[in-house]
């Protein structure tokens, strides 16, 4: 109407003074005009002007209350950000914006990005960055709902497009820490994604229509995401690099291999981050034996080709882990759990600050269990400091597990706990009501998959739970049969059947057989050379293990199993194998101690002559007197006395 | 690397397979067709390639519109075969839950087939050859047995191989009948199957011997370390500078 035409002219002139004195009630002078003129085909411009100018006014609301502090902040981060200064960007990227997020939006979101736009001058690149860290905060601290996920992928849609389809490199270069968490948090919203969707019996029908249509299936659909990954590191050709980097090329050459996306660090480390993403990612969606392919260059020793955060090799060890369990390949998975346990220990000081504090601690506590679920699975000898803790912590279950089919509930339990959360490639169908319903509704008797519902392929974990728990329970009868063929030599069949029946249950001598058949089996497994270290029994010889184009799948079979035992007909004759006293480590390293102590003393400046006159009687014949007798010991160089 | 280069690459696959297997092509649902085509090759000739049968459940994985149960039931039956590498739990956890299909012209046989296999590999599993046998006989497997098994070439074969592997492992002899109970053979065909294990068979006191395998032969070993001169470098080079 015609006041309102009249209130956005006089408005404008507000919205240009200085903006923080901006007034939230703009007067809006009513004038009694009823010129009819500007009614009915004015009105839908009307309309949506009106619209945007009351967006408008809200955001100045908004950017009103945005304290200053954040606003210098977000000033000085854009400036950063634009003069491609690494040092102020991380800076301000790890402390900054940590801080302010304790400080002011500890409970509550960070300001919009179309709020803070000006600030920025609508630097569309900058509010990219910008809006990916405020998902990052929303998923993290608050509960996203169904717009914020479907936002997300957009922006982060858009912030891969940039980068990926620029003609050219891009010139921005950003922290190592900043672009693993970028890859990171993509991945773990589309997790929380994947989760959401997999449960369509709580949505509204607000949710249920958004995600039943076009862009619903689309948002974080797996193809996409593993596309911008495979594109991120076929972009950066960093398996090439690494390939070259391991035979040892010159730099020119390298160069040439990678071409100009790969010689940028930021394009590097995306591409390089992004193969531990895509490990990640297979690993949520069951594929293991596909997540350890791609981790072929990159291997897993903790040479990493640059310094890495370490969040990132918390993330390889975790997952490559849970690969080599569920490969069945025990000794692998702890030998990798261990190895970044020790690590992680020994770094832990000196992250407190980052970003992903939290996140390595509490994978670190699944990597205990983990660790303690393959003690029981695969009893081997491990690193001490590692295991103590492991057994302060989960002592009682462990010992629970070793006592047959009742542990099986304590294994299921630690395996929920340390297992990453699975998720199901396909969303139910949201495009189809019908079918969705149908699958709310219980099966109903006459329907086959209601024959065997306990077999009903369900929510992922629980089909890798099966397959684990299965390995567990055929395992539960090994203990058992441990500790007594521990006390024999040889032994009767018969007579260990007798052994084991005491529990009445009617244990059968095939039944027996049966054991020691999966007891043998159990003692050998698959495992990767080990490249050095102490002899035990059934290793292949040390160098193989060394060339860095081996796959990580490969291994050979060896043994784990310390007693061992063959069966001739009826008799049983067994063996063990015990490991001698190991004193070489112990007596090395108090010799190169002492060494060390004696080089100190020696190396230290003489005492100060506090008995000038007593050491100037002896000084003649002391030390010639005194060197004589000494001959025998160790040759001693001390300092002679000199006597001025 | 000899226990798992067969595994991960067996001589069997061409290239164009290597290429699917190992590249971004094998997200590529066109590809299925082909992928299939090598599995129905590897029944009927008694091969066996794991990472291209995964790869065919990761394509039915994304594109569930492609699933095709008779696919699936012919992985998972060449699956127990591989006994003791995971194979079977790895099929298994790549086949996701699926919405009801009504796009298939018979009904979806899985579901009721799938309990019986896994029954079928926890037998395998636990080692208990005779029981694996009398559950493959019975009535309830007619059906896995009409329909599949019969096409797989060397299926049975095969499972006697997985049974012969642990027999290998575990006994130095062991008798005739306990063996037949394992591997489903009696009387000459037995004896027949044990001169291809090159196993020697005494038909006098009916036991047959197993030759000497790193697995069968044990011997009490005290496990001492090795000390190698670079651990005592620095100790020795320290005594050196003493002087």
């Amino acid at each position: 109407m015609a006041h309102q035409r009249v209130a956005l002219w006089a408005a404008e002139p507000d919205l240009d003074d200085d903006i923080n004195d901006a007034d939230v009630d703009i007067p809006i002078p009513v004038p009694s005009s009823t010129n009819e003129m500007y009614d009915d085909p004015n009105l839908q411009l009307n309309e949506g002007s009106l619209q945007a100018m009351q967006q408008h006014i809200a955001q100045q609301a908004a950017f009103e209350q945005i304290p200053d502090i954040v606003k210098r902040f977000i000033v000085h981060f854009h400036q950063a950000v634009l003069d491609n200064n690494l040092q102020e960007v991380t800076l301000a990227y790890e402390s900054g914006w940590t801080r302010l997020t304790e400080k002011y939006y500890a409970k509550t979101e960070w300001p919009e990005a179309e709020t803070i736009a000006p600030l920025v001058n609508d630097d569309q690149i900058f509010l990219i960055l910008y809006r990916e860290l405020y998902y990052r905060h929303v998923y993290s601290r608050l509960q996203p709902n169904v717009d914020d996920r479907f936002h997300s992928y957009e922006n982060s849609c858009e912030l891969f497009n940039y980068l990926l389809n620029s003609d050219g490199p891009v010139l921005l270069s950003l922290p190592a820490n900043w672009l693993w968490d970028i890859i990171d948090e993509f991945i773990y919203q589309f997790q929380s994604f994947a989760l959401f969707r997999s449960r369509p019996a709580s949505k509204t029908d607000d949710e249920l229509t958004m995600l039943g249509s076009e862009g619903g299936a689309q948002a974080w659909s797996s193809y996409s995401v593993l596309n911008v990954l495979y594109s991120l590191i076929q972009k950066s050709r960093v398996n090439e690099w690494l390939k070259a980097r391991a035979e040892g090329k010159s730099d020119e050459e390298i160069e040439e291999i990678v071409g100009e996306y790969g010689t940028k660090p930021l394009y590097r480390m995306l591409g390089y981050f992004s193969i531990i993403g895509l490990l990640r990612v297979h690993v949520l969606l069951g594929d293991f034996t596909l997540a350890l392919k791609v981790m072929e260059n990159v291997g897993l020793g903790q040479k990493a080709p640059f310094t890495a955060p370490t969040a990132v090799h918390v993330s390889t060890a975790y997952h490559a882990g849970i690969c080599y369990f569920m490969l069945r390949r025990i000794p692998d998975a702890a030998r990798i759990f261990t190895g970044v346990l020790n690590w992680v220990m020994r770094a832990r000081q000196y992250h407190t600050r980052s970003y992903q504090y939290d996140q390595i601690n509490k994978t670190a506590d699944r990597m205990y269990a983990l660790l303690a679920l393959c003690h029981v699975l695969a009893p081997t000898r491990l690193d001490d400091n590692v295991m103590n803790i492991v057994r302060e912590r989960y002592g009682d279950q462990i010992g629970r597990m070793g006592r047959g089919e009742e542990g099986l509930s304590t294994f299921e339990e630690l395996f929920l706990y340390s297992c990453p959360k699975f998720i199901c490639a396909n969303s139910p169908p949201y495009d189809d009501p019908a079918a969705l319903a149908s699958m709310l509704i219980p099966p109903t008797p006459t329907s086959p998959s209601s024959q065997n519902p306990s077999v009903v392929l369900g929510d992922p974990t629980q089909r890798h739970l099966r397959a684990a728990s299965a390995h567990f329970m055929s395992l539960t009868p090994v203990s058992s049969l441990k500790s007594l063929l521990k006390l024999y030599t040889s032994l009767d069949a018969q007579k260990l059947t007798g052994f084991l029946d005491t529990s009445g249950a009617g244990v059968n001598e095939e039944e027996v057989l049966s054991w020691m058949m999966v007891m043998k089996n159990a003692g050998r497994c698959v495992g990767r050379v080990n490249t050095g270290g102490t002899a035990a029994n059934g290793e292949k010889d040390n160098d193989e293990g060394s060339r860095p184009s081996e796959s990580l799948l490969d291994g050979e079979w060896m043994s784990i199993s310390d007693l061992n035992f063959v069966i001739d007909q009826n008799m049983v004759h067994i063996a063990e194998s015990t490991v001698g006293r190991r004193y070489a480590g112990w007596f090395i390293r108090n010799s190169e101690h002492a060494a060390r102590v004696l080089d100190g003393i020696k190396a230290s400046p003489l005492p100060p002559r506090t008995v000038p006159t007593q050491v100037q009687k002896k000084g003649g014949d002391g030390p010639k007197a005194e060197s004589a007798p000494r001959t025998t010991g160790q040759k001693v160089a001390w300092g002679g006395v000199k006597v001025a | 690397m000899a226990a798992t280069t067969a595994w991960l690459s067996p001589p069997s696959r061409t290239e164009l397979i290597e290429n699917l297997v190992s590249g971004v092509d094998r997200y590529n649902p066109s590809n299925v067709g082909i992928l299939e085509d090598y599995l129905y090759h590897q029944i009927r000739s008694e091969e066996y390639d794991c990472l291209a049968n995964l790869a065919i459940l990761k394509l039915y994985q994304f594109n569930p519109d492609l699933f095709n149960p008779d696919v699936v039931i012919n992985i998972l039956l060449k699956a127990l075969t591989a006994e003791p590498f995971p194979d079977f739990n790895l099929c298994i956890s790549l086949l996701d839950d699926r919405p009801p299909n009504s796009t298939l012209d018979e009904p979806d046989p899985l579901p009721t087939l799938l309990p019986l296999l896994m029954n079928l590999y926890n037998l395998l599993h636990q080692c208990r050859f005779s029981a694996f046998w009398v559950l493959y006989r019975s009535d309830d497997l007619e059906v896995i047995r009409e329909n599949y098994t019969v096409e797989c070439a060397g299926f049975e074969d095969a499972i006697r191989e997985v049974a012969a592997r642990s027999v290998k492992a575990t006994f130095t002899r062991i008798s005739n009948e306990r063996l037949g109970t394992y591997v489903d053979l009696s009387g000459p065909e037995l004896e027949v199957w044990v001169a291809k294990q090159r196993w020697t068979f005494d038909s006098s006191t009916g036991v047959v011997s197993i030759p000497p395998n790193p697995d069968n032969q044990i011997e009490s070993v005290v496990i001492q370390e090795h000390i190698k001169l670079p651990q005592l470098s620095k100790v020795i080079s320290h005594t050196v500078q003493v002087k």
